[in-house]
């Protein structure tokens, strides 16, 4: 219980740094939010009328009164309002989470099927110009720009083959086109890994053994080698997070979905800073998380480990 | 031209079969504004139409953002109804109007059956309260004033149907006021609202008169218009009466451009607006319409804040006005649908005076006038004097349509009579703060539609866009005659004598006049705008369903 509870811990120290850091960067990028809202041209408003805005926005007062302003609404799960629509955050973020959760859990999905399947045929596969060929695939997956290739994959399956509309899809075909542009780059660093593992767990003194016994190499794959091979595996999935958060703004903008990715994109163009403190956290949250249930999984595939953590 | 008037000439036979022709090539030609007519309109179908951008607010003084103003547009009636041709403002909810001799009295007698969308009927107190908003803001809800009404005092409601609004100074300019689209008018009740109670997720909630109402909106991505069955108050001079021909619109945000073109012409959208310049050939190739319809304002053009010291002396900006090409700018990046700039203002604008001779292209003019003012060359090709560089710097406007590239086109141009021009690129923050600065942005990009003379006022008064960071009282003065002269014909001398002196001060380097580019498919039609450009369904009627 006491690793719990000092990566726990850890993972508040980590969320409290990120919001000061954040907080601390937007306050120090030139204008504001009300500034690119109001002063743009559209409207023609006075200096005054915008001091007026800015007041009412509170963005007038002492740098720390605003922080502890926000930290305290933070605390009792009050993000405030985006500045840019004029809409609380919570609302916006809670219209976007839902469609960005759906993309991003299918999309790192089926990237681990994609990969899996790439790493084992590549070391299964028959004939070695095969296995090389699909060795290779993840260099050309992982140099495709995201952004090309949904449009690629829009103009072929949608817009000439006819298969899924992007407009007017109901959610199901909604999501295919776009799960599949964010699987394909994020699943060949993770085959590229995977392989890698793979064939140096093979070289391992007992999987000689295990052979020596007679074992077919699709069975030591299996029941043998995958299971050790994935220890690695699984910290690049922990860090690939991040890139599917990028790459889930790209996918959101390309398939106009929107999501917490375009919410992001949006917000960083007109500095919401209050849309951007809540986004910010949220992906703090998600990583801390995420990095802490990867931390408490490799004690269970890998029971060594699980020895040095109790005895810790 | 109406329709009936085709079937009789096509029943007339060969004589009139060629002159069907003559008028559908006219047609062809004039029909930049609108969609091709054919034939009876059908009522019925779902239209979907494709956006670039999200909306941010439906507050009719903020929804100048087309995106906004489109919506606005479609939920809303006004008092009145600017014809986009001849830009006559016309009855709508108003039937009538007087105006005082010295424009700072108004008053509207208002139709009796007219109703928002909840219910309530849109009499003279609900209109009172609606100018009362817009002129006076109210700073409670955060709701700011509108930037299309000039020095409002008070509302008098004088009886149910008759309101009258009252002005501290000569507003001529409110009659058109009260046709826009930012003054439409809301429900008493939704003028309750704060400002960000109109904002993305609430737009289902924001009550109007207009021929649609919202009834779904998904934050971001995409709106359902229902059209209302009640609507029976278009404004007079429409062929069409009663409610519109579509059942609904699906207004989707599509922001990739290559996306939003594909969808329309793998037959996945109908409408799409913002059709990119490079896109209008394929578009118009593959059998769709192109609809580019004027914005008439005041043009696309560079400001150039002549407090920059560099910009003082009225030589130098001189050189700088004959020193760009706009014919190469619109050949080079543009189509046609881009007419080349021959004043500070569109030649489809409200007090237009031709100013070409005055503007025209002539670098060897712009090198003598930087010699004369002591400018010479240096040894990297820019010149120097007291050992300064003419060296400028202009922001891409995201707002203008290929910004980077008008820009980058115009400083290569600017590089050959030997002044720098740097194209800046900054986040929207640098932006708001470095374009409010004349030395760190001593040229600036942009544009305003609006269908009145004031338009001019609205973007180089001082207390207005003042895109110039202007100094200048005697342009003011000149800009206030524009805003508070009562006479039309008087107005259209004052805008004259804007523009006659914006060109002689050489203040400003107009590109070309501005569209807004819309693509429809071949079986939409009645698709049309208003006098700046904004989408208006009410017309509009879809030949064959969508598979």
């Amino acid at each position: 219980m006491p690793y719990l509870a000092r990566r726990v811990g850890q993972a508040l120290v980590v969320l409290v740094l990120a919001f000061t850091v954040t907080f601390v960067l937007l306050q120090a990028l030139p204008g504001d939010a009300v500034l690119i809202k109001f002063e743009s041209p559209e409207l023609g408003l006075s200096p005054e009328e915008i001091d007026d805005i800015r007041a009412s926005y509170g963005a007038d007062v002492p740098l720390w009164q605003q922080y502890l302003h926000t930290v305290s609404g933070f605390l009792v799960g009050d993000f405030g309002y985006s500045v840019q629509y004029g809409t609380p955050v919570h609302e916006l973020l809670g219209a976007a989470l839902p469609e960005t959760l759906a993309l991003a859990g299918l999309g790192f999905l089926v990237a681990v099927l994609l990969a899996v399947a790439l790493a084992f045929l590549s070391t299964l596969a028959p004939f070695a110009w095969l296995r090389q060929a699909l060795r290779s695939l993840p260099g050309v997956f992982v140099s495709v720009p995201v952004f090309w290739l949904g449009i690629v994959l829009i103009q072929v399956f949608s817009f000439q083959l006819n298969l899924v509309p992007v407009i007017g899809a109901d959610p199901v075909q909604a999501l295919i086109l776009p799960v599949l542009t964010l699987a394909i780059p994020i699943s060949a660093p993770l085959a590229q890994v995977l392989a890698r593992s793979i064939d140096d767990v093979q070289l391992s003194p007992f999987v000689a053994v295990v052979r020596a016994k007679g074992a077919g190499p699709a069975r030591v794959l299996w029941r043998d080698v995958a299971r050790n091979a994935l220890l690695p595996t699984i910290t690049i999935a922990g860090v690939l997070i991040g890139e599917l958060i990028g790459g889930a703004v790209v996918t959101e903008t390309v398939f106009g979905r929107a999501g917490v990715g375009r919410l992001t994109e949006q917000a960083v163009t007109n500095q919401d800073v209050a849309v951007l403190q809540a986004i910010v956290i949220l992906a703090a949250v998600v990583f801390v998380v995420v990095n802490l249930v990867v931390d408490l999984v490799y004690p269970v595939l890998d029971p060594r480990l699980k020895r040095k953590a109790v005895a810790a | 031209m109406s329709t009936p008037r085709i079937r009789r000439l096509a029943a007339a036979g060969t004589a009139a079969l060629a002159a069907v022709a003559l008028l559908a090539s006219c047609a062809a030609q004039s029909g930049t504004t609108q969609t091709a007519e054919g034939g009876d309109p059908v009522e019925g179908g779902t239209l979907t139409y494709l956006e670039y951008q999200a909306h941010t607010t439906l507050y009719p003084p903020q929804a100048g953002f087309y995106p906004n103003g489109g919506i606005v547009n479609s939920i809303t009636a006004r008092l009145t109804w600017q014809d986009p041709e001849s830009l006559e403002i016309e009855p709508w909810v108003a039937t009538e109007w007087t105006v005082n001799e010295d424009a700072t009295e108004y008053t509207f007698e208002l139709r009796d059956d007219v109703t928002f969308s909840d219910g309530t009927v849109v009499d003279a107190a609900a209109v009172a309260k609606n100018f009362d908003t817009y002129g006076l803001g109210n700073k409670e809800l955060g709701l700011t004033i509108s930037e299309a009404i000039n020095n409002y005092a008070s509302s008098e409601v004088v009886d149910d149907d008759t309101v009258t609004f009252r002005f501290s100074a000569p507003a001529p300019g409110f009659l058109q006021a009260t046709s826009t689209i930012n003054s439409g008018l809301l429900s008493p009740a939704t003028l309750d609202r704060k400002l960000e109670e109109f904002g993305a997720g609430a737009s289902a909630e924001i009550i109007g008169a207009g021929p649609f109402v919202v009834t779904e909106e998904e934050i971001g991505t995409s709106l359902h218009l229902e059209a209302r069955e009640d609507y029976d108050w278009a404004p007079p001079s429409f062929e069409h009466q009663g409610r519109a021909y579509l059942d609904a619109i699906d207004i989707v945000v599509t922001p990739e451009d290559s996306v939003r073109i594909g969808s329309l012409l793998a037959g996945q959208a109908d409408v799409i607006r913002y059709v990119q310049a490079f896109d209008e050939a394929q578009v118009a190739s593959a059998g769709f319409e192109i609809v580019a319809a004027p914005t008439r304002g005041v043009n696309n053009s560079l400001g150039l804040r002549f407090t920059n010291p560099l910009l003082s002396d009225v030589r130098v900006r001189q050189a700088l006005v004959h020193g760009v090409d706009a014919q190469e700018v619109v050949d080079t990046i543009f189509t046609e649908n881009y007419p080349v700039a021959t004043s500070q203002l569109a030649s489809t604008a409200a007090g237009y005076k031709d100013e070409s001779k005055a503007l025209a292209f002539d670098p060897e003019l712009s090198e003598e006038l930087l010699d004369e003012a002591g400018w010479a060359v240096g040894a990297d090709g820019i010149r120097e004097k007291d050992g300064e560089r003419l060296s400028l710097t202009v922001y891409e406007a995201k707002p203008q349509p290929l910004s980077k590239q008008t820009l980058e086109l115009v400083s290569q141009q600017l590089a050959k009579i030997g002044v720098e021009l740097n194209v800046k690129a900054g986040d929207a923050g640098s932006y708001a703060t470095d374009t409010l600065d004349p030395l760190k942005t001593a040229l600036y990009h942009s544009m305003v539609g609006r269908a009145d003379h004031d338009v001019i006022k609205s973007q180089y008064f001082t207390k207005n866009r003042n895109t110039l960071l202007s100094n200048d009282a005697k342009l003011d003065e000149l800009l206030t005659a524009v805003a508070s002269e009562p006479d039309a014909a008087e107005r259209d001398k004052a805008s004259a004598a804007v523009q006659d002196y914006l060109t002689e001060q050489a203040y400003v380097i107009p590109l070309f006049e501005e569209p807004q580019v819309y693509g429809a498919a071949p079986y939409v039609h009645g698709f049309t705008t208003e006098a700046v450009a904004r989408p208006l369904f009410y017309d509009t009627w879809v030949e064959k369903q969508k598979k």
